[in-house]
């Protein structure tokens, strides 16, 4: 991260633990991350990599047993930190959703399926001790700005919406006590993909009507890339390449994010060039003392599986945990690097690129 | 509107078909209950003729023996629609009397039996789910499995025995005592209490088990939810989330469970009422069973049996309040 930048949420040496009969399992390995205020940032990485750990994380609601370390600092205003983790149990109930609010993976699920949808807005406005009326004036606010019919969809019980109109729902539910960070794990993870790309712009437009800070997390790079500022990668339960969107994808210097790219299948590149990558993550109880991805990387040397690669800081925005940040773009080459972003203000540099881009806004 | 009628007619049908299906099997199957009678009277008096002992069959089971099977189907059924369940030929009076007269006595015992099973089954499993894999889970998990295991007909009579004749704690049977006067008092209340405790008691501990442990089953499978999480981040007041999100949802399916336990306790009654001598229709329809009392026997029967089914029409009526995903109206099926 660049100094001197308007941080709103600062993650130093977060580690998340689990006590198993086998070990210690330890699924979120000492990430450094600093969200900026009113950015959008992604955090792309496979099942498994420690993405909806990091979620929790940034509000303390990592389940049991799970036991988190490390710092979580909140900034408000830019000389107001708040440990987040020092909290008492009563100001980490007031901040959670009044400063930072989620939205849930498996948001299809995340309503009481016995209350209606407008009771749920009610008990957390109570809950908070805010005043119904106007509460419930921003809920419809924040109803028809996802294109909702307010009425309608508050008299509801969750199962006679849509799978959409839910996820839409519990995003208004999210940003219901004006809150200045909103962290969503994998909010479109049980949507076509149609549904998707909706959404995408509706947070895109939230984001920039109520000023909004959000931490984006998907497994699905491509996805992430068309709406983040910036990008995290996460492998294996720590950070390994950060930097804007268009660092991480089209100048992405680690062999992970590289490989990862030529491995999300995509309509547009040619089934052929679509390519697995090899061997498995390592297990959360024996992460290997090294890289974490050495096993599996074609550059890897004595010195990747020995000792943990520190950040290379390419530029003020872009740093990758590798030894080898210049020689990976030649080791692992992508098939079509201008297809990946689809970025109205990033044109492609080969013609004839991709069909039926139109509507992915 | 449409559907209601529906499943009105549905379980007025399953009445008929079951009043129906005892009617013919009692009259028509070979050995059967007339057989049975006709070779009792035989056995018991050696010279008699056989027109005699049919003559004495027909009186015994109240049937009119100018009539063909169907009229006597057709008359009996029309009779029972009008009300008349016909006259006891072991009591000699109306049968709708005895029944009438027992009806509130099996409905209190049943009430008290089903509200104390739920309720210490619910609170039971709710607490263990909470606490679930600590010692207390394991130890009324294992008492509930053990107390579910034993029929309540066995713990009524080591009650009767232990309790009663042993110790002399309880009443050996009787609905009230002599001495009390029947009226809306404390003291006959308490009374009614006393005697219906031991049967109720049999009930409650072999029953309780049961629903403590789907409570427990449906609490854990709610804990896991994602609206539970959730919820618990929106910084909801502990007691809301126990009741409206983890209480609420984990005893809907309870409910259906319930209402088919009317059932099943009313066909427990007969045993239990029998072993207790508490006369309610259970304890009726055993005697008549006893005496060959058909008109009783049939009352008592189709009395159980639309029991049976307006629990479950209320049932199936009544979820769609409890439970919103079912109000859906015309396709949605409740067990």
């Amino acid at each position: 991260m660049s100094p001197g930048k308007d941080v709103v949420l600062d993650v130093e040496g977060a580690r998340v633990q689990f006590e198993m009969d086998r070990g210690v399992a330890r699924v979120l390995d000492d990430v450094d991350l600093s969200v900026s205020r009113e950015e959008i940032f992604g955090i792309v990485g496979e099942s498994g990599s420690g993405k909806s750990m990091l979620a929790a994380s940034m509000l303390d609601a990592v389940e049991d047993p799970g036991v988190l370390s490390g710092s979580i600092t909140y900034y408000p205003s830019p000389d107001e930190p708040v440990d987040i983790l020092e909290l008492s149990a009563e100001e980490l109930r007031q901040l959670r959703w009044e400063e930072i609010a989620m939205v849930f993976q498996g948001a299809l699920d995340s309503f009481n399926p016995t209350l209606r949808i407008g009771q749920h807005f009610q008990e957390t406005l109570s809950a908070h001790n805010v005043d119904r009326q106007s509460g419930m004036e921003r809920a419809r606010e924040l109803l028809s700005d996802l294109y909702l019919e307010p009425e309608q969809v508050l008299a509801s019980h969750p199962h006679e919406l849509s799978g959409g109109m839910r996820q839409r729902a519990l995003i208004a539910l999210a940003l219901l006590l004006e809150p200045e960070v909103l962290v969503m794990d994998e909010p479109t993870g049980a949507l076509d993909l149609l549904m998707q790309r909706s959404i995408l712009s509706l947070i895109k437009k939230l984001q920039r009507k109520y000023n909004l800070t959000i931490v984006f997390i998907s497994h699905d790079l491509p996805l992430v890339a068309n709406l983040a500022d910036r990008i995290g990668v996460m492998y294996a339960f720590d950070l390994v390449e950060v930097g804007t969107a268009e660092d991480v994808v089209e100048g992405a210097r680690h062999p992970y994010t590289r490989a990862l790219l030529k491995a999300v299948p995509n309509l547009e590149t040619p089934y052929a060039e679509m390519q697995p990558i090899a061997g498995r993550a390592p297990d959360p109880v024996s992460v290997p003392k090294g890289c974490s991805y050495a096993e599996r990387c074609p550059l890897a040397d004595d010195q990747c599986l020995d000792v943990h690669p520190p950040y290379d800081d390419l530029t003020d925005e872009h740093r990758v945990a590798c030894y080898y940040p210049e020689e990976a773009p030649a080791a692992i080459p992508l098939p079509f690097e201008d297809q990946s972003v689809e970025r109205p203000d990033d044109p492609p540099e080969a013609a004839g690129a991709a069909p039926g881009k139109e509507g992915s806004r | 509107m449409h559907w209601l009628i529906n499943r009105l007619g549905r379980a007025i049908l399953t009445i008929v078909g079951t009043v129906s299906l005892s009617f013919v099997m009692i009259r028509l199957i070979p050995g059967g209950p007339l057989d049975y009678l006709r070779g009792q009277i035989r056995n018991q008096n050696p010279g008699m003729s056989s027109d005699a002992i049919d003559a004495l069959v027909e009186a015994q089971a109240a049937i009119n023996p100018d009539q063909s099977i169907v009229e006597q189907y057709v008359s009996y059924m029309s009779s029972v629609f009008q009300g008349d369940l016909g006259t006891s030929t072991w009591y000699g009076d109306p049968v709708n009397q005895i029944l009438i007269e027992a009806l509130p006595w099996t409905l209190f015992v049943m009430a008290l039996s089903l509200l104390f099973t739920f309720a210490i089954g619910i609170g039971l499993g709710a607490v263990m789910a909470y606490k679930e894999g600590s010692r207390f889970d394991y130890t009324f998990s294992s008492v509930s499995i053990f107390f579910n295991s034993i029929p309540y007909y066995v713990l009524g009579v080591l009650f009767l025995f232990v309790l009663s004749y042993q110790m002399d704690l309880f009443p050996t049977g009787g609905r009230s005592s002599d001495a009390v006067p029947v009226g809306f008092s404390v003291a006959f209340l308490l009374d009614a209490l006393y005697h219906a405790a031991l049967p109720v008691l049999s009930f409650v501990l072999t029953r309780f088990g049961f629903q403590a442990l789907a409570m427990r089953g449906n609490s854990i499978n709610v804990l896991g939810e994602n609206y539970l999480r959730a919820a618990k981040i929106r910084g909801l007041p502990g007691r809301r989330i126990a009741f409206q999100y983890v209480g609420r949802n984990a005893v809907l399916p309870l409910y259906t469970t319930l209402m088919i336990s009317i059932g099943t306790m009313f066909g427990g009654a007969v045993i239990l009422e029998e072993i207790f001598a508490y006369p309610g229709i259970g304890y009726y329809m055993f005697q008549a069973i006893d005496a060959r009392d058909y008109p009783l026997m049939m009352g008592a029967f189709i009395i159980i049996t639309t029991a049976i089914v307006a629990a479950i029409l209320f049932a199936d009526l009544t979820y769609g309040l409890i439970d919103p995903r079912a109000s859906g109206g015309e396709t949605r099926e409740t067990y």
